[in-house]
């Protein structure tokens, strides 16, 4: 048979048509499509050993307790440590993702002045020469650390100001200490012991404390419950939510939360609903009710209810005054299940002021939040892990990230118990980076190093022979053979707990109403994030998702 | 024993804090992407909000999270999968995803009655050295297939190798804990084993108050919920006449 050229055309043609109806074409797309899909390039998970190590989350002062699931040394996976005394395994949204935070683009990684690059050496020099020129001020964002020790010791030597930028939990513990003396690093909340607690705007359920402090006992004594063992109050003018889960929510108008505290004091006092005297507030309930948007009776049926199940403490969302002076004369002061003191000695810290004068340098610490920016002429040398933008510093210079140093953990700032934990260094810092402590340190060698002062710490409590160790078991400290023991058990992760003091060693005297101050802005877990940058995954909860709205001057 | 792993979320408890949903990323290796939204993001477990629908003072609101409910009985996505690439493990009970299967034809997200599958439109992708931080358990996946709540698959593989080390045939459920359940801070999201009568979540998921979203479809989800409030209740079957609102935003 001879084979034409049209029989080959023909046949070629045949095939081709032929090939569409075989499985050939679509398994070739098939596959491109997988080979486009598997690029060499795509990320693929580090394989090595994998271990679990223990230490505590510095990203703010609360210090939860977190268990570091870590492969070929990178931590892959942060969770909480049910053992906690404070925390009690649970973290906020952000710490599930904060281990990625070394890694996002925002990290700082050589020293800047201006917009230009600098070194170490410039920035000491450029500090040396403020601190002989002038008053220098030092602020801080996490008081109580061996870290802080360092930077309040170097202010000292030169006469400069050792100041503190508070959380907000904090801060509404700033009251008491004019009216006791006792320090507001020494006092915390006994919510532990408190069956009504009626918070003005704190987000209690959001960001408020130590996250798994209230929230557990919220969960276990009043969640879902018609008569709970725990009644929480919610009074705030939009339905948050702590509010939405609240016990009771009280829908007051913005910005009165001191006039409601005011009005309720005035009833308990008028109708003898508590035991304390004090002074008669100077608003009538009637002012109180016009100034709430709530009625007359509603103030007075709210303060029959707070008194109806005691122990009841108030909760502020900031240093208010008018509801600090309601704990007084609900007797919550220095009482079981109110404001305790929990250690006996603590530094008095002082507020930094927004506007600094008179200073020539102001030196902030990486723990200061990135929105504090203070009001100044002075050169400003900031600390960061992370580059906010705009934060008006003439030097800028790059701190150790997330688990990037070690440092001691003091108790969390609302805690109603005195801890004392340490968080090492689990992962390597970049070559470039240095704490505030230790660039300090590299100018005035007399100062003690943070380790050296963690260390001394151990001995005075390892002498003390008091309190407890928590970890996998809990353990007397006094049988504890030796303090390199202790040391050694705190970097595993254990964390010491003092013996509660007695509740009486509290004393509030109010002399007179306080004046009230306005409201503060609310916060949640993204708010009171002091990192200028939030681990990338945050974004599932704003971006990703309707559940939050978006944070302002945070980055993810 | 074949096992039914499955869950009950208290939603009086469940706080909207969103820690659910920022763990089961970390531990799927889950990226977020510059140009991801509330529509186009992976969000494998995501917490809803919803209200009464009333007003002032008589608002009530509450927080759901939504996850694949791994129904047992007539499962949608895996009646539509033209590619085999869903189907229920008859070992566990869970609705298992293949992506190397799945070509990306969304079948399955459409029948999906709970909206809880999520299409990857993109190449995985993380800042540079970031990658160091991925979960090694699980691959990170490829873009153009459709994702979904596995129950942790790898925390069970390795309570299996675990078992498997001590010679034992059952995996001892505290070894097998999913990351939504291990970071919710309130311990709403509670898991076990539903063909355990003994389980405590078996016997939750049977109180009075528990219930399943549009159980009407006789799908047999596996993910129950429980609410006192008879509002939110009501939202299990939200064609059926109920006046409350749904809010998704």
């Amino acid at each position: 048979m001879k084979v034409t050229r049209r029989d080959l055309l023909v046949w070629s043609a045949g095939a081709a048509a032929g090939l569409i109806v075989t499985p050939v074409p679509w398994k070739l797309l098939d596959d491109t499509s997988i080979w486009s899909q598997n690029w060499a390039w795509i990320p693929q998970p580090v394989r090595g050993p994998v271990e679990v190590k223990q230490s505590a989350c510095t990203l703010c002062p609360q210090g939860c307790a977190i268990k570091v699931r870590t492969s070929a040394g990178y931590p892959v996976g942060v969770s909480g440590v049910s053992s906690h005394p404070v925390s009690l395994g649970a973290l906020c949204p952000l710490a599930y993702g904060a281990h990625q935070l070394n890694w996002h683009p925002q990290r700082l990684r050589s020293v800047r002045h201006g917009a230009t690059p600098s070194s170490w050496s410039e920035a000491r020099k450029a500090f040396a020469k403020a601190c002989g020129e002038g008053r220098i001020v030092v602020i801080d964002g996490y008081p109580g650390r061996a870290a802080s020790s360092v930077l309040r010791t170097f202010a000292q030597k030169r006469n400069g100001d050792y100041r503190v930028v508070f959380a907000s939990d904090a801060r509404s513990l700033v009251p008491y200490e004019d009216w006791s003396g006792v320090p507001a690093s020494a006092l915390g909340y006994d919510l532990e012991n408190a069956q009504t607690v009626i918070s003005f705007g704190a987000p209690l359920l959001d960001g408020w404390g130590a996250p798994g402090r209230f929230t557990r006992l919220w969960a276990e004594r009043a969640a879902g419950m018609t008569d709970p063992q725990l009644r929480l109050i919610q009074a705030e003018s939009s339905l948050s939510r702590t509010a939405a889960r609240a016990w009771q929510w009280v829908p007051l108008h913005d910005g009165s939360e001191a006039a409601l505290a005011t009005g309720l004091a005035r009833v308990l006092l008028e109708e003898h609903l508590v035991s304390a005297q004090g002074p008669m507030p100077p608003l009538t309930l009637a002012q109180a009710a016009d100034q709430t948007e709530l009625t007359s009776d509603a103030i007075r049926d709210l303060a029959r209810t707070l008194v109806a199940r005691p122990p009841v403490v108030a909760i502020a969302n900031d240093e208010n005054p008018s509801i600090a002076a309601l704990n007084v004369v609900l007797g919550a002061t220095g009482a079981r299940g109110g404001i305790v003191r929990r250690s006996k000695h603590s530094d008095v810290n002082v507020s930094a002021d927004a506007v600094i004068q008179n200073a020539r340098a102001v030196l902030i610490d990486s723990t200061v939040p990135w929105d504090f920016v203070p009001h100044t002429d002075a050169e400003i040398f900031r600390f960061a892990a992370w580059d906010g933008g705009s934060s008006k510093a003439e030097w800028l210079l790059p701190a150790p990230g997330f688990l990037e140093d070690q440092t001691d953990v003091p108790p969390a700032p609302t805690s109603a118990i005195e801890t004392y934990a340490v968080a090492p260094a689990l992962v390597k810092a970049p070559a470039d980076v240095q704490s505030s402590a230790q660039f300090l340190a590299s100018i005035d060698s007399s100062l003690p190093s943070s380790d050296s002062i963690i260390h001394s710490r151990c001995e005075d409590l390892f002498r003390a022979r008091a309190g407890t160790l928590c970890g996998q078991e809990t353990m007397p400290l006094a049988k504890i053979a030796s303090v390199q023991k202790f040391e050694e058990q705190l970097s595993k992760g254990d964390v010491w707990v003092a013996e509660a003091l007695h509740s009486e060693s509290l004393r509030c005297v109010l002399k007179e109403w306080p004046t009230p101050t306005g409201p503060s802005p609310l916060e949640d877990w993204t708010t009171s994030w002091r990192a200028p940058v939030l681990p990338p995954l945050a974004t599932k909860l704003y971006r990703e998702s309707s559940l939050r709205k978006p944070p302002e001057r945070r980055n993810a | 024993m074949s096992a039914r792993y499955g869950m009950v979320i208290d939603l009086d408890r469940c706080t909207g804090c969103g820690a659910c949903m920022v763990a089961c990323s970390t531990e799927n290796n889950v990226p977020s992407l510059p140009q991801a939204t509330a529509r186009t993001g992976i969000t494998p477990i995501l917490v809803r909000k919803v209200s009464n629908g009333m007003d002032g003072g008589a608002r009530r609101e509450a927080f759901v999270p939504i996850l694949c409910m791994h129904c047992e009985h007539d499962t949608p996505c895996v009646k539509v999968c033209p590619q085999q690439a869903v189907e229920v493990d008859k070992a566990t009970g869970i609705v298992m995803q293949m992506p190397q299967r799945c070509l990306g034809c969304r079948y399955c997200m459409t029948a999906c009655p709970y909206h809880a599958r999520y299409f990857n439109w993109w190449d995985p992708a993380w800042p540079s050295g970031m990658e160091k931080s991925l979960n090694p358990g699980v691959a990170s996946r490829m873009r153009g297939v459709v994702e979904k709540c596995n129950l942790c698959h790898a925390r069970l593989h390795s309570a299996q190798e675990k078992a498997a080390a001590s010679k034992k045939r059952e995996i001892d459920m505290a070894d097998y804990v999913p990351a939504c359940v291990e970071a919710c801070p309130t311990g709403a999201i509670r898991f076990g084993n539903l063909a355990d009568k003994n389980d405590p979540v078996t016997q939750d998921a049977h109180s009075p108050n528990a219930f399943r979203f549009l159980a009407r479809l006789g799908t047999e989800p596996k993910i129950y919920y429980k609410s006192k409030e008879a509002w939110v209740r009501a939202l299990a079957e939200p064609s059926s006449g109920r006046d409350s609102e749904v809010n998704h935003g």
